[in-house]
């Protein structure tokens, strides 16, 4: 077909050989600092890896951050694209400045937060000062119990826009007369959300919970700018993890092999909210 | 509500007074809930924009000015002036103690020239995201051939590759063809983020066109590209304004690659250089958070002037099914 070859062999190009090719490069013992010795060591990589309490602490880390987040972002969504569905004055308005997060850079979203999490002149520190919340300027980040929360933070507000920007498509598209006749049929203001909102939003949680899930279990940005995976292993997560193996240890192979579990776990993960959430794409 | 009973109860209780007073409960609550999510959105970045316009004194003030006391346009100009004489700092302009973190970098000369960067990798991607795209599009959504549920699937699957398993081969392959460094090295593994999503959007839009169309511009005589040509672009321009939109901005975002692939001013993008300066820590805070809202404004403002569309193109990719 000759309108789909252009698509297939970018993708092909772009996609699936460098899938391919790191799932090669996975079984060999590829270390740059070493560059002429690749010997192919099989599973080595991967059985490695399960020994590894560095890498298990990043899955455990990576898992509580999506944890957090999709769940914060999806109830935030929630409540706000119930609210945007109201016919109220400002509705517009509003609609529009809730896209300000959305388009701004990651880069500069973590570049933001690390100015207001700053602990000599930060916006969290002078307000919660202000208002008497604490009595010193805190230093948030480099609090181990604190970090990923307030990265989680971050990655909420910037994620919230789009996930209530789905749900609010998924709203839109409920037929008035459903509510009509639920009202009929006597059902109370909880009831029809219960039994009418809720069931058509399934789609669109779907997509959420794919999307940001994906999202949240890939995220660096912030981590590279906030952290750097810090303080101590407080932060390092299995994307940095990735990261710093490859491009700080140049450790290819293992590198590779880490970035194709986490596909392969990504992958699983959508395919279980398809399954569990919708009938198809 | 429309249980109650029509004609006047005999007791005491005034239905009509109550709906009304239920009415006004929930105008508040609406509003109230308005004003919170308003102030939970803008107010990040109003203190960024705020502390871009203060002076260095300023800005590490205690608490916090929320609202410049004396603002001030240095920091900005002090961006689009970098590079044009000697290194500027505010130390030689205001001769305070360079320690205090009153620093204009180096590079703040390149900031410029990164953006132009990233506005010509996003433009480049937009455009061949759109050629290669669309024609995909309109086969899956129009044209019966076997394979055709097989190639939904593959795209999609293309899709939910995390980023960070392509850095590694995306790499060794650049490497190998002398790529690094260069704005192709960019497109070419944008379009690997971007493409899937593009036909994605466009697969289920051209889907909600009647079959019709296509058939009668066949029976006028068109070819099946003529077809695609002049009569389905015409009608999905909300789908491919979104499109456009996604693809911009994911372009002008975009991080991770960008800092695996670039290393000199020649390649750089605005958010490789943004993050380069939040290394530095003698930097200057003012300079920094000016640097970071021009980074903001382009890709806030194009959504801004687009935003009708993305509910629209949202709307075509979403609730079918």
């Amino acid at each position: 077909m000759l309108f789909l070859a252009p698509v297939m062999a970018v993708l092909g190009a772009v996609a699936v050989f460098p899938i391919a090719y790191s799932l090669y490069i996975s079984f060999f013992s590829m270390k740059l600092t070493r560059p002429n010795r690749t010997p192919f060591v099989g599973l080595k990589n991967y059985t490695d890896l399960l020994g590894d309490e560095a890498f298990w602490g990043a899955v455990w880390r990576t898992v509580s951050f999506s944890l957090v987040s999709v769940t914060a972002i999806a109830l935030i969504a929630l409540l706000v694209s119930l609210l945007l569905n109201q016919e109220f004055r400002g509705r517009r308005i509003l609609s529009t400045i809730l896209l300000v997060p959305w388009a701004i850079p990651y880069v500069a979203n973590a570049l933001m937060w690390k100015w207001i999490y700053d602990s000599s002149y930060g916006a969290l520190n002078g307000l919660l000062y202000q208002l008497d919340f604490i009595d010193k300027y805190m230093v948030w980040l480099g609090d181990q119990d604190k970090t990923l929360f307030l990265i989680a933070n971050a990655f909420v507000w910037k994620e919230v826009p789009l996930a209530t920007i789905l749900l609010l498509v998924s709203l839109k598209s409920i037929p008035s007369d459903l509510y009509a006749a639920a009202r009929v049929d006597g059902a109370t203001v909880w009831q029809r959300f219960v039994h009418v909102t809720l069931p058509a939003m399934k789609p669109g949680f779907m997509l959420v919970m794919i999307y940001e899930t994906m999202m949240a279990i890939r995220h660096f940005d912030l981590f590279f700018i906030l952290t750097e995976g810090g303080p101590g292993s407080a932060s390092h997560v299995l994307s940095w993890h990735i990261y710093v193996e490859t491009f700080r240890n140049l450790s290819f192979g293992s590198g590779a092999a880490m970035s194709y579990l986490l596909a392969i776990a990504t992958f699983a993960l959508s395919y279980l909210f398809i399954r569990t959430l919708g009938r198809k794409i | 509500m429309s249980d109650m009973p029509i004609t006047p109860p005999v007791d005491t209780i005034d239905y009509r007074r109550r709906q009304k007073i239920g009415r006004i409960v929930q105008r508040l609550v609406i509003f109230a809930s308005a004003i919170v999510v308003a102030a939970y959105v803008l107010a990040p970045v109003s203190w960024l924009v705020s502390s871009a316009f203060q002076t260095e004194t300023e800005i590490v003030s205690i608490p916090p000015h929320w609202i410049p006391e004396e603002p001030t346009l240095r920091n900005f100009e002090a961006i689009f002036t970098a590079g044009n004489d000697e290194p500027v700092t505010y130390d030689t302009r205001s001769g305070t103690d360079p320690a205090a973190g009153d620093f204009i970098p180096s590079t703040a000369e390149n900031l410029l020239p990164s953006m132009a960067n990233s506005l010509i990798v996003a433009t480049l991607v937009v455009i061949l995201n759109l050629l290669v795209g669309v024609p995909a599009a309109y086969a899956i959504a129009k044209i019966r051939f076997w394979g055709r549920n097989a190639s939904v699937y593959f795209i999609l699957i293309t899709r939910v590759i995390p980023d960070i398993a392509l850095v590694v081969p995306f790499f060794l392959v650049i490497r190998k063809l002398g790529m690094l460094d260069t704005l192709g090295s960019l497109v070419i593994t944008y379009l690997a983020i971007t493409v899937p999503f593009t036909v994605f959007i466009l697969i289920q839009y051209f889907e909600g066109l009647p079959d019709e169309l296509d058939k009668a511009a066949r029976v006028d005589g068109c070819s099946r590209f003529q077809a695609l040509i002049k009569v389905f672009l015409p009608l999905s321009m909300p789908s491919l304004v979104a499109v456009v939109l996604f693809t911009f901005l994911t372009s002008w975002n975009e991080f991770l690659l960008a800092l695996m692939f670039t290393q000199t001013s020649a390649s750089q993008t605005l958010p490789i250089l943004l993050a380069s300066f939040t290394s530095d820590f003698t930097v200057s805070f003012s300079f920094l958070n000016a640097a970071g809202v021009l980074a903001v404004v382009p890709p806030v403002i194009v959504a801004i002037v687009f935003e009708r569309y993305i509910v629209s193109g949202l709307t075509a990719g979403a609730v079918k099914g």
